[in-house]
């Protein structure tokens, strides 16, 4: 049988040097996303997710573990992986001295697009979330929500087959939550996988195929939304979520303070 | 699209969107290079010379340095500033360490901007010097020298871009305003500007330490085209000073800059 697996994950590790000495910010987590699924990685504040999503997209480097994209180790042809993903960061890093146009101009170049191909796409997009009119504005002029629809639409516009969003709809108001879900949905309806990060358990529980819990760098669960309501014996992701984080809660958030 | 041609497109997407936010800043960068030198030539090279508390040749030792200088300073300015306000600050450069490229190629692209901006520095110089010391200044370079006047010229460029980016694998945002004092002082003062490495014979240990500055080892090679009639390191000598500096410099930058990247 074929796997359909498009990213697999296994026993990945990340230490981090601290003053207090060696921090394990992700502990050997393993799981799989598959292709075409919208797949949701959830964990409190400082539980690792930010991290594990910087080694998968290639940013940070692991202490261990294989990342697997279609079949091949990542390290054996990075440049490869990245033309297949697309990452919208929590925090901007858009260029804010240039316009939006420009950002979405530049960002099609580095992917080696035609210039046409990137005007049509960057219309589409810039349309599509509601930036047309200001398109010619610098970005630094933004508010955090176009700011924040900006770089989804700059991280589609190469049309990744995987599309990593480390809480995309923070910040966003429940229009443009809207839109970019539809957004989303379509994409992933047109064959894109979607690896989502969010603190909103209603989009996870409405959208997402598998979804994996973490906390403190250890994977706590990993499943179907209704095989974790069975695990956990609750009746929403809300209270998967709670019960499976919440044991030593006071302990989370000092480790997340710590982190942060 | 093969791996050789998109990297050669994205680097050169790279370099056309560092020029331009730097063309939109275009006369904050005209001010930066300028000023320095611009006071520097007014008090040493017109200034003193003029009213006879330096030597009336004090400008064509001086002249040489001032490229050198500006040339060195502009490089690592451009360079360093960006790479680090793009690390820890703004992190801008996150979209262009994604492209499907060799991070390096943003490394090197970071260092080809400092390198046209090093040229322009030189080139800033020129007017201000030809205003102010003109008449003062004594070139006696031949004109079967001008390729090797570029070549030493090309290698400061290089030599600023180098520890430009090492400067900029380093110093924090928030150390940026003491790397004038603490950094960029040193190395002019120490860079034999105003005087030659032979006139710092009196003082062997002094003329030990200048060796250490990299722009010392600029200067003296371009005196050593355009002045030969002052005193010079020979220039073959210079010429592999400021290469191994690039070499060195190069390979620690690139390091510190790979490490940057991916163990942030």
């Amino acid at each position: 049988m074929m796997n359909d697996a498009i990213l697999e994950v296994k026993n990945l590790k990340k230490q981090y040097q601290t003053k207090n000495g060696i921090v394990d910010a992700v502990k050997g987590i393993s799981f799989q996303v598959h292709r075409g699924e919208i797949f949701g990685f959830l964990g409190a504040n400082g539980a690792g997710k930010s991290t594990t999503i910087n080694m998968v997209t290639t940013q940070l480097l692991p202490n261990g573990g294989q990342i697997i994209y279609d079949g091949e180790d990542l390290t054996n042809d990075v440049a490869a992986i990245r033309r297949k993903i697309g990452v919208v960061a929590q925090h901007n890093n858009l260029e804010r001295s240039l316009t939006a146009e420009e950002n979405l101009y530049f960002h099609g170049l580095y992917f080696g697009m035609d210039k046409k191909l990137i005007r049509e796409r960057s219309e589409e997009l810039l349309k599509k979330f509601g930036l047309w009119d200001r398109r010619k504005d610098f970005v630094k002029s933004y508010s955090g929500g176009m700011a924040q629809r900006l770089k989804i639409a700059r991280a589609m516009l190469h049309q990744p087959e995987i599309l990593f969003l480390d809480e995309p709809t923070t910040g966003l108001d429940p229009n443009y939550r809207n839109i970019l879900w539809d957004q989303m949905l379509k994409m992933n309806k047109e064959g894109t996988t979607i690896f989502l990060t969010t603190h909103y358990m209603e989009e996870v529980e409405n959208f997402c195929e598998h979804v994996a819990i973490m906390k403190k760098g250890e994977m706590l669960a990993y499943g179907t939304v209704d095989e974790l309501e069975k695990k956990t014996n609750t009746h929403s992701l809300n209270d998967v979520f709670l019960a499976l984080t919440n044991r030593d809660g006071v302990d989370d958030r000092q480790s997340a303070n710590e982190e942060e | 699209m093969d791996e050789k041609k998109l990297t050669r497109k994205a680097f050169w997407a790279m370099v056309q969107r560092d020029l331009l936010v730097q063309w939109r800043d275009k006369w904050e960068f005209v001010f930066r290079v300028a000023m320095l030198p611009f006071i520097l030539i007014l008090v040493y090279g017109y200034m003193l010379p003029t009213v006879g508390i330096l030597p009336a040749d004090f400008p064509t030792h001086m002249f040489c340095g001032m490229i050198g200088m500006s040339m060195l300073i502009t490089g690592i300015h451009g360079t360093a500033v960006p790479v680090s306000m793009d690390f820890h600050n703004l992190r801008e450069i996150e979209d262009r360490l994604l492209a499907p490229v060799s991070s390096r190629t943003v490394a090197y692209v970071k260092m080809f901007v400092g390198i046209l901006e090093s040229f322009i520095g030189g080139l800033i110089v020129l007017p201000i010097s030809l205003i102010l010391m003109g008449s003062k200044i004594s070139i006696q370079m031949d004109a079967s020298m001008i390729p090797v006047l570029i070549l030493v010229l090309i290698l400061t460029a290089m030599a600023s871009a180098a520890l430009g980016l090492l400067v900029g694998t380093i110093i924090k945002p928030s150390q940026v305003a003491a790397m004038f004092p603490g950094f960029l002082m040193p190395v002019v003062f120490l860079g034999a500007i105003f005087y030659t490495w032979h006139q710092m014979s009196p003082l062997p240990v002094m003329q030990g330490i200048i060796l250490i500055d990299p722009l010392t080892w600029i200067n003296e090679a371009i005196r050593a085209v355009m002045t030969p009639q002052i005193t010079s390191l020979p220039l073959s000598l210079t010429m592999i000073g400021i290469i191994v500096w690039i070499v060195v410099m190069g390979i620690i930058a690139l390091k510190r800059f790979d490490r940057m990247v991916y163990n942030k």
